[in-house]
């Protein structure tokens, strides 16, 4: 139904909000006419991220004419793996994770994207080098190129709390990594649960701790470091990454700090999780999650006053800055058409943000999008630590091969809340990637 | 076939209890399902499934009245209203506290002191918050990134009330009226059907030759099919699919019929053959002397005789069929129009699990087709009874 | 409308397709040599060729469905990207923790599984046969065959359910822990405990089936023959366990032989509920794990060929019965 009567179903009108670049899609639609064709897009986005995505790409459809056939799947990585080694691949593959990108660019599976892609991308992209060196590949030749554009990113290091009940107990935002464990302390001491931390995700049980761990590892070492361990230039048991994961097991393992305590760390969803922060009486006070954790919240729960996020602090006494760490989705050409090209054409659009921007669960490095599209003042907050990051670093277990990042690691952290020692559970993920290569 | 009890009383009240004791504890995880069901999220979340029919406790919070709608009363501001709002069915309150942490600290009718005044909430759900001075409007702590102006809302109240039981068809409502629910019951239909009839009338021709007719490598045959029981399905998903779209089979319903067919051969055989095997060689032996071929032996004596034996896998395959993700996501695709019924469950599931009631009600639409089958079956089974021989063991 | 339509057409066209096949089949081999009395040579060539004719599609599909996947994954596992790399996989295998833990809960799974199954089943059969109400009994122990993993996935989680502390339990089985003074536990995620709870939903499922089976084979059993004992002054008892038994070994094995060989390539349920944490680890779900979540299809491939093997005994067990009969 893409067609000039389609857009009557748009979201807003074009022209209608001042907020929206409209200049940018009125210039793409003067410059596509794909009229009666069509671009198939597997992704990994169901339920809401679904419908908001849908809502962005008809732009694309009013503006060219063609027709956009998405298909999400929870199991996304498991289902590209299987269309593409039979030959049945989507034209465009939205990858959550670059490592299973960079595993299929290696094996000749994905096109590479226009040759102007990374200079655009560190030219309108802030941090705009980090995001060229995440999306670019070795093809199946070891001739590297841009595989990969980032679109739709997320922001990891965040606490989410309740500030009616930070008030109603005392509480202040600590601004500080010392400050936030003395705040954890006391809160115990309290008789409150400090933490809601939930490693469960059906078939990708364990993740959650991923993100604590890489947060950790960026607040006690240097980015250089950081770097090292993702690209497995040090071991994966190396001291200085079982620091990092002893530090989350002081939080995570500590019976009196975590909802359900140390055993139900491992158990509860992380689904559910949210869930704790605003039962009666609540079953914690902080939540460390990634932004897109708005989605679980309860029905009706409004932010800024319901609940609210702040930066997940650093060490004092370590002066690293302020790192901030993140992931995103990256869109990929599986099966080389003309509308696929011209649908990647329309992801540099500020437009093509934007409409995402307005809605929820999108966060853009951008700069040339509207901060003012932003659909509410939270999400616009996270956007602003996006654009404005010290020190920004990708999700490590999204960098590290698949049989590790969404592996062992997992399946490690798991193992290491319910009662395995940092050594060995290091030891083990270390085991699985020395045997990776041979 | 009441015989074995015979005319012993008491044995025959132990075999019913015994029975009994049995059916109850394969059905009650069923049931609890069925219950659950039909409860709303919160009831599921906080309560469990077995309590459903009496009266249950709630926690909640309520807000007051915004604070500058409090009025003036010789110097005293009162803020009243009732925590249930419109809802006349609300329940009864039965405690209520000020704090997050200490929900329930006060009876329902005390006087709770509060840090602008003091509260009183009735069992009904009136509640009154007066005050010497007007009421401020409550301060919001600032995160780094919070919003500037507190939001205007109301002063928290936590309740604890009892609610009566309350049931709803609304989960079954959500997910029929899921979008493409209709269109995928069908999907699934035109994958089941065929992949249930298609392996059970080769299977039973190949069983047929395997149990009665003589030719070579007759037992290597044998043995292959059941060493192919084994062969782990999602193994052979990508070489077959690279295999179909080789030939042009591309995605679509043969592709997934054929591999349906392919993966339920071996058992099937393997059943239908220890029960043909079963038969009388007697029958057989007399109709190959009045010199009938053995595509009608087949027709007119073998069928018959399998006919439980039929309906026995014919059920297990259609199960399968129709409770199957893997396959039907591989081979049929996954796009809307393609989706099966399962598919579209866990997409409706999507990325939130958290949404047991709508699990709940998905897991017993998807159940009510294979019931009906199997019931509408079990007739055959009861058919052709006196089909087995007695064979020495 | 149209949907309805075309879904009828399809399955017309399936289901007589095959049909078809048979018919034809059959035909043209009775037009080119007529069974007729009086040409014995012509039964004796047509009876050589019926077989072939009978088992050609199932032998055209387990070929290609079944056999060629087989192949293509020993080949997988002798070699890494292509090229041919020898028992590399496996030696990497044998050296994997998490390989051993699946192999050792796999060794759990056969001892309990298929025993408890056909036990249970061949305890309902005779017991529902025997009552007025049997056939309500059997389709309600039957029924969880009818429940799709997802299902049962949800089913489970409301008896498995594992709240913390002082909140109200919502898993009937934590209710019951508390109600008679217990601590409430996470069930699934205590070591080799979790495994046993997870066997618990495969017999529930399982059950059923043994039942249906080991049912319509002691219903084959002549009446006379139990008669017989019962005048002779057999007990009930027995009457079961001497002569029901025996007859029906057959049909015993069968059902054993089946479900053994489910559990060794379980998954669903250990895929969908624990996802092989907390030491739950099955054979088959660390390969599906290698295969599309590692993308590593030599390692997939190489502990699918160790399920395959893991059955030869069954295999060969079921050839010698077969000979047995032969003779």
């Amino acid at each position: 139904m893409a067609t000039a009567a389609g857009a009557q179903e748009l979201l807003y009108q074009p022209g209608e909000d001042p907020r929206f670049n409209w200049q940018s899609y009125e210039d793409f639609a003067a410059t596509h006419d794909l009229q009666g064709q069509s671009v198939t897009i597997s992704g990994p986005w169901t339920a809401e991220d679904e419908v908001t995505f849908r809502r962005t790409f008809e732009y694309f459809e009013a503006a060219t004419g063609a027709r956009v056939d998405y298909a999400g799947s929870d199991s996304f990585e498991q289902q590209i793996v299987i269309d593409v080694n039979s030959g049945s691949p989507p034209d465009i593959a939205v990858f959550p994770q670059p490592g299973l990108a960079r595993q299929l660019a290696g094996q000749g599976r994905l096109t590479p994207l226009a040759d102007d892609t990374a200079d655009w991308l560190r030219e309108n992209y802030a941090a705009g080098d980090s995001w060229v060196k995440l999306v670019t590949f070795a093809g199946p030749d070891g001739q590297e190129a841009v595989y990969g554009f980032p679109y739709k990113i997320d922001v990891k290091s965040l606490v989410f709390y309740s500030p009616e009940n930070f008030k109603a107990l005392g509480y202040e935002i600590p601004r500080t990594m010392e400050a936030l464990k003395a705040l954890t302390e006391r809160m115990a001491d309290d008789g409150v649960t400090p933490w809601c931390i939930a490693l469960g995700s059906g078939s990708a049980t364990g993740w959650p701790a991923t993100d604590w761990v890489e947060d950790l590892m960026l607040r006690t070492q240097p980015p250089e470091v950081y770097d090292q361990w993702v690209a497995h230039e040090i071991p994966f048991d190396d001291p200085r990454v079982v620091e990092a994961v002893n530090e989350f097991g002081w939080f995570a393992k500590t019976d009196r700090f975590v909802d359900g305590g140390a055993g139900g760390v491992g158990w509860i969803d992380h689904r559910d999780s949210p869930q704790g922060l605003f039962s009666i009486p609540p079953r914690c006070m902080m939540m460390h999650q990634a932004s897109f954790i708005g989605s679980f919240f309860p029905t009706g729960t409004e932010f800024g006053a319901d609940v609210d996020f702040f930066y997940m602090p650093p060490f004092e006494t370590k002066d690293l800055g302020d790192p901030v760490l993140g992931a995103g989705t990256t869109f990929t050409i599986a099966h080389d058409t003309p509308v696929a090209e011209a649908f990647l054409e329309f992801l540099r659009t500020p437009i093509a943000h934007e409409i995402w921007m307005s809605q929820t669960g999108f966060l853009t490095p951008l700069t040339t999008a509207n901060l003012d599209a932003y659909g509410d003042p939270t999400l616009r907050g996270m956007g602003e630590i996006l654009v404005n990051a010290t020190t920004f670093r990708f999700d490590a277990s999204d960098l590290m091969p698949g049989a590790i990042g969404a592996g062992a690691f997992w399946t490690a952290m798991v193992d290491f809340v319910a009662g395995q020692s940092a050594e060995d559970a290091t030891g083990t993920i270390e085991a699985t990637w020395e045997a990776l290569g041979r | 076939m009441e015989n074995i009890a015979g005319k012993n009383v008491s044995l025959r009240w132990l075999l019913n209890i015994a029975v009994l004791v049995l059916v109850l504890l394969w059905t009650i995880p069923t049931i609890g399902l069925l219950v659950s069901s039909f409860r709303d999220r919160e009831q599921l979340q906080t309560s469990g499934w077995w309590t459903a029919l009496t009266a249950s406790e709630q926690r909640w919070a309520a807000r007051t009245g915004l604070p500058d709608t409090a009025e003036e009363n010789g110097g005293t501001w009162v803020l009243s209203g009732n925590v249930f709002g419109d809802d006349a069915a609300g329940g009864e309150i039965i405690a209520f506290g000020t704090s997050p942490v200490d929900p329930s600290a006060f009876a329902a009718g005390d006087t709770a002191p509060m840090a602008v005044g003091e509260l009183t909430v009735q069992a009904d759900g009136s509640y009154e918050l007066t005050a010497p001075q007007p009421f401020s409007e409550p301060q919001v702590v600032q995160g780094d990134t919070a919003t500037d102006a507190p939001p205007e809302r109301g002063l928290r109240i936590f309740l604890t009330s009892t609610q009566p039981p309350d049931f709803t068809t609304g989960n079954y409502g959500t997910v029929l009226s899921a979008d493409g629910m209709g269109r995928a019951f069908l999907n699934t239909l035109t994958v089941a059907i065929p992949a249930t009839v298609i392996p059970i009338l080769i299977a039973a021709y190949a069983a047929y030759a395997l149990s009665w007719m003589a030719f070579p490598g007759r037992s290597l045959l044998i043995a292959a099919v059941v060493g192919l029981l084994v062969v782990p399905l999602q193994l052979s998903l990508i070489p077959l699919l690279q295999l179909h779209n080789a030939v042009g089979l591309g995605r679509g319903y043969i592709g997934v019929w054929l591999a349906h067919t392919g993966f339920g051969l071996p058992l099937a055989i393997y059943l239908l053959r220890n029960y043909m095997v079963g038969l009388p060689r007697e029958v057989i032996e007399s109709a190959r002397v009045d010199g009938a071929t053995d595509f009608e032996i087949f027709r007119k004596i073998i069928l018959p005789l399998c006919l439980p034996a039929l309906a026995a896998f014919g059920i297990f395959q259609f199960l399968w069929t129709w409770n199957d993700l893997l396959v039907a996501k591989v081979f049929l695709g996954t796009s809307n129009s393609e989706m099966v019924m399962t598919g579209r469950i866990v997409e409706l599931l999507g990325s939130r699990g958290n949404n047991w009631e709508l699990l709940t009600a998905a897991a017993f639409i998807s159940m009510i087709v294979p019931l009906i089958v199997f019931f509408s079956l079990q007739r055959y089974f009861v058919r052709g009874l006196l089909a087995g021989s007695v064979k020495g063991g | 409308m149209t949907q309805i339509l075309f879904a009828l057409l399809t399955i017309v066209i399936g289901v007589g397709g095959c049909l078809a096949y048979f018919y034809l089949a059959n035909m043209v081999l009775d037009r080119v040599l007529p069974p007729r009395r009086g040409r014995p040579e012509n039964l004796r060539r047509s009876s050589r060729i019926r077989p072939w004719i009978f088992l050609a599609p199932a032998i055209v599909l387990l070929g290609v469905y079944l056999v060629y996947p087989l192949f293509a994954s020993v080949w997988l596992s002798l070699s890494r990207d292509g090229e041919f790399t020898g028992l590399a996989n496996y030696i990497w295998m044998v050296q994997d923790p998490k390989f051993r833990e699946s192999l050792f809960n796999n060794v759990l799974w056969l001892i309990f599984v298929p025993t408890l199954s056909t036990l249970v089943g061949l305890v309902a059969a005779q017991l529902t046969d025997s009552i007025k109400w049997g056939t309500i009994a059997k389709s309600l122990i039957f029924m969880p065959m009818a429940i799709s993993f997802v299902g049962a996935a949800v089913i489970w989680k409301f008896i498995y359910e594992f709240r913390a502390g002082d909140q109200t339990q919502i898993g009937l089985l934590n209710a019951v822990v508390t109600s008679l003074g217990g601590e409430p536990q996470a069930w699934l995620t205590l070591p080799i405990v979790n495994t046993f709870f997870l066997m618990i939903i495969m017999v529930w499922m399982q059950a059923g089936f043994a039942m249906v089976l080991l049912s319509a084979a002691l219903r084959g059993i002549p009446d006379e023959t139990i008669e017989a004992a019962i005048l002779d002054g057999a007990s009930p008892w027995k009457v079961f366990w001497r002569i029901q038994v025996p007859q029906i070994y057959g049909t015993i094995a069968v059902v054993w032989t089946t479900i053994t060989i489910m559990v060794l390539k379980i998954f669903d349920i250990v895929f969908a509920i624990t996802n092989g944490q907390w030491g739950t680890q099955v054979l088959a779900n660390l390969m599906y794990d290698w295969s599309f979540r590692a993308g590593d299809f030599n390692r997939g491939a190489t502990i699918a060929i160790v399920i395959m093997v893991a059955v030869l005994p069954i295999m060969i067990w079921n050839i010698r019965n077969a000979q047995k009969e032969e003779d």
